[in-house]
């Protein structure tokens, strides 16, 4: 059993709460490789989507992860909603609980708002990204995908790369990869840099081309040009000089080596185009698209054992 | 208020509140050894005749006897002679002060009554042993003209309490154009401000400085440059990079600080810097000071209490702009007004409703009340956990900002305005914000255990608030 009741980041996930998902999401992953890809384990229970800021990937994933289990799901989007109509969040998130979800997926443009919700109501709540903050599924997918490519976390090289600044992927990775004994070092520059990430244990680089023979993971951010309220960053071309993943960088890179991005890539941004129409080519090298199957199998696993586990809870009492 | 006690006790008596009051048994610090010698004071149509030595009080009696004693030795610590010519407060020796000076305080009205409004300000400042305070002009409308200045000095002084309104430095805060200093001056403006906003048109502000110069009028100065805050809601260091909040640099204050420093040092204006929040602003006061630039500062009670490790949980009531900063900053503070480069402690008493507050941090209003924990909170963190001198410390609420604003604050002393609090020093409580007097219940200190406990206030010499 999971030692937290609600999955709002990875700081608070222990490592034994790690290991249980990833072992749940290896069961899963074999589960979404069948012909037949349910398991009706959650039959009867019913999940609720609720989306205040745009999304297409993670919102379907967790859909259909939900309905692998056999559960139901209800979407909610901010726009046609009556949050138009000056209804609070708080107001609106308990109008759906009172008909009577048992989970809670939420996604909002505000830091912390997770954390605020689910003070304030009673079921299980899963981020699914807040803000600028942490978005602890994308990590923990991230993860699972890593310890396919290799034996052990432990002191694996890992480069993230690009706009740490306005990322919440960042924050939910730097923390996690951390607590698995991995070796962080982020790769950016002072506008796209927050203040004190020295506090958070990680190495700092200003140029791909100091780390890229070394690593094991490179982690490419996508430029957030939507999140950034002003642009500090000179240009495109300036960014792919210091940062972009080229063929000829590519080719520097460990044999073994593995390319992730929690997507949507911005072809000739962090990655180069000619990089990206190899893909397949490197399938083994480049994880992008691995990363979204097993997005899937890391959130059944989460709403199976969040989900689980209060039934367990439940039977226990009576 | 008095009054109103005596008949809700004694409705067959119609009692009038007495014209003396004796302070029996009282602790006036600096003056009196301590609580076992204490004294009496005695005091005659709101003014104090006498603050040292026994009152002798042959020929009054306590007929009717209000409240019980503090403790089971001191009995009957209010009550009233039967000629009802005089009352006497047994204080059990308990601390008093000049009651303090509050000058920076938002009381919402006009405009945002259902947050706040001028009576219910007052009585929230009573309850902190609070008798003068400076208000912000940031109402709707924005007090930047002559009706509205004494629109709020006539509410003061139907309730008998000193306001002093900060008229507006630029018409509607705009920050573009000037408002009638000489008019505003005339009608009653006690200072200019465009607090809550900061002119950043330094030309404008030159200008500004150079007229405020002509009138002999006092600026008081909330600094923030917006291009470093914009994308802010909290202190920029580990938690604003780990909360994924956006950070306010301290250089958004400390910028437009060197600025205004430089322009006062040009102009001779008179500037106060109002609620200052980091370590740089700090050493840059000192030394425009010691320069001899006629320059003064204060500091809420939030920015010295707390750092920003306590948003950590996304606290949407210690959302305050500027926002409190990191350890460093906080001891920068405390160390500044131990020295005496700050010259005073203001709440910043800013009441917002509760659908504000009850929201994302992103979304939530700036500002958290302060009248009730003016005291008790700087207290508490000054002289409890800092040792601070507790004549210094009362300097810093009351006497100095009272010279700033130009108030004549009250002394215990024989021929002063009766204007006195009076303290249960060791007490220590919880701050229970659903206890306030105020509209608005966004206190960053609820819930805190705090020391000091204001067990009577007097205005002119009446009892204006007690609580025993």
């Amino acid at each position: 059993m999971l030692s937290v009741k609600n999955i709002i980041d990875t700081e608070n996930l222990t490592v034994a709460d790690v290991n249980l998902i990833m072992e749940n999401t290896a069961t899963f992953s074999e589960v979404l490789s069948r012909d037949f890809k349910k398991v009706p384990a959650l039959r009867g229970k019913t999940v609720l989507n609720m989306f205040f800021e745009s999304s297409t990937r993670t919102k379907n994933s967790f859909e259909i992860a939900a309905k692998r289990l056999g559960a139901d799901t209800v979407n909610f989007s901010a726009s046609g909603s009556s949050l138009n109509k000056g209804e609070s969040i708080i107001d609106t998130v308990k109008t759906l609980q009172s008909m009577i979800v048992d989970l809670a997926i939420i996604r909002h443009s505000d830091s912390g708002a997770i954390n605020y919700i689910s003070s304030k109501i009673n079921i299980p709540v899963i981020n699914a990204g807040d803000g600028k903050h942490q978005h602890p599924t994308q990590a923990l997918l991230d993860l699972f995908t890593i310890g396919e490519s290799f034996a052990e976390f432990k002191n694996l090289k890992v480069a993230i790369v690009g706009d740490i600044l306005n990322s919440r992927v960042a924050r939910s990775n730097i923390c996690l990869f951390k607590k698995m004994g991995m070796d962080v070092t982020l790769v950016s520059a002072p506008m796209l840099m927050p203040v004190n990430m020295d506090c958070f244990n990680v190495k700092i680089a200003s140029c791909i081309d100091d780390v890229i023979e070394e690593t094991d993971v490179l982690y490419m951010l996508r430029m957030q040009f939507e999140r950034q309220e002003k642009k500090y960053y000179p240009s495109i071309r300036e960014y792919n000089s210091f940062f972009s993943l080229d063929k000829k960088r590519f080719m520097k890179m460990k044999e073994k080596s593995i390319i992730m991005h929690p997507g949507p890539v911005n072809r000739g941004i962090e990655i180069s185009e000619e990089v990206m129409e190899n893909e397949d080519e490197f399938i083994e090298r480049i994880k992008i698209n691995r990363q979204v199957t097993n997005g899937l199998a890391v959130r059944m696993a989460l709403i199976y054992l969040l989900l689980a586990s209060d039934q367990l809870e439940k039977e226990y009492v009576h | 208020m008095f009054t109103e006690i005596i008949n809700k006790k004694f409705p067959a008596k119609d009692i009038k509140a007495p014209e003396s009051l004796i302070i029996k048994n009282i602790f006036i610090p600096g003056k009196t050894p301590n609580e076992d010698l204490a004294a009496d004071i005695l005091i005659e149509k709101g003014i104090i005749r006498s603050a040292e030595g026994i009152v002798d009080t042959c020929g009054i009696e306590f007929d009717y006897p209000l409240y019980p004693g503090i403790n089971s030795e001191k009995k009957h610590v209010l009550g009233i002679s039967s000629n009802g010519k005089a009352a006497i407060l047994n204080a059990g020796g308990l601390t008093c002060s000049a009651s303090f000076t509050d000058m920076h305080v938002h009381l919402r009205e006009p405009g945002d009554e259902e947050e706040e409004c001028i009576n219910s300000g007052i009585n929230a400042a009573l309850k902190g042993g609070i008798t003068a305070m400076c208000c912000m002009p940031n109402t709707k409308p924005v007090i930047d003209n002559d009706c509205l200045v004494s629109f709020i000095k006539m509410k003061a002084a139907k309730s008998d309490f000193n306001i002093y309104p900060a008229a507006a430095i630029t018409k509607g805060l705009n920050g573009l154009e000037i408002t009638d200093f000489g008019v505003l001056k005339n009608a009653g403006a006690a200072a200019f401000s465009d607090d809550g906003k900061c002119v950043q048109d330094s030309k404008l502000m030159y200008e500004i400085m150079r007229y405020a110069k002509y009138h002999e009028a006092l600026l008081i100065l909330h600094e923030e440059d917006y291009s470093f805050s914009a994308e802010g809601a909290m202190h920029e260091g580990y938690y604003s990079t780990k909360l994924g909040i956006g950070g306010i640099s301290p250089l958004s204050e400390e910028i437009i600080i060197a600025r205004d420093i430089m322009l006062a040092e040009k102009t001779g204006a008179k500037v106060h810097i109002t609620h200052i929040s980091s370590k740089k602003s700090v050493e840059m006061i000192k030394s425009a000071r010691e320069a001899g630039i006629n320059i003064t500062c204060d500091v809420t009670p939030h920015h010295i209490f707390f750092n920003d490790s306590a948003l950590k949980n996304y606290n949407t009531n210690l959302k305050v702009n500027p926002p409190v900063r990191g350890p460093e900053d906080q001891e920068a503070l405390i160390a500044g007004l131990k020295s005496g480069v700050i010259d005073a402690i203001a709440s910043d008493h800013a009441p917002h409703l509760d659908s504000e507050k009850n929201t994302t941090f992103i979304k939530a209003a700036n500002g958290s009340t302060g009248l009730e924990t003016l005291f008790k909170a700087s207290y508490t963190k000054l002289c409890i956990e800092e040792n601070l001198n507790f004549l210094h410390f009362l300097k810093l609420i009351s006497t100095n900002p009272s010279r700033i604003i130009g108030h004549k604050a009250g002394q215990i002393s024989s021929g002063s305005n009766a204007d006195i609090a009076i303290l249960d020093t060791k007490k220590q409580e919880i701050f229970d914000v659903r206890n306030t007097y105020s509209k608005s219940s966004n206190s960053a200190f609820d819930g805190i255990k705090l020391y000091g406990k204001i067990i009577c206030t007097i205005k002119n010499g009446k009892i204006v608030f007690l609580d025993f």
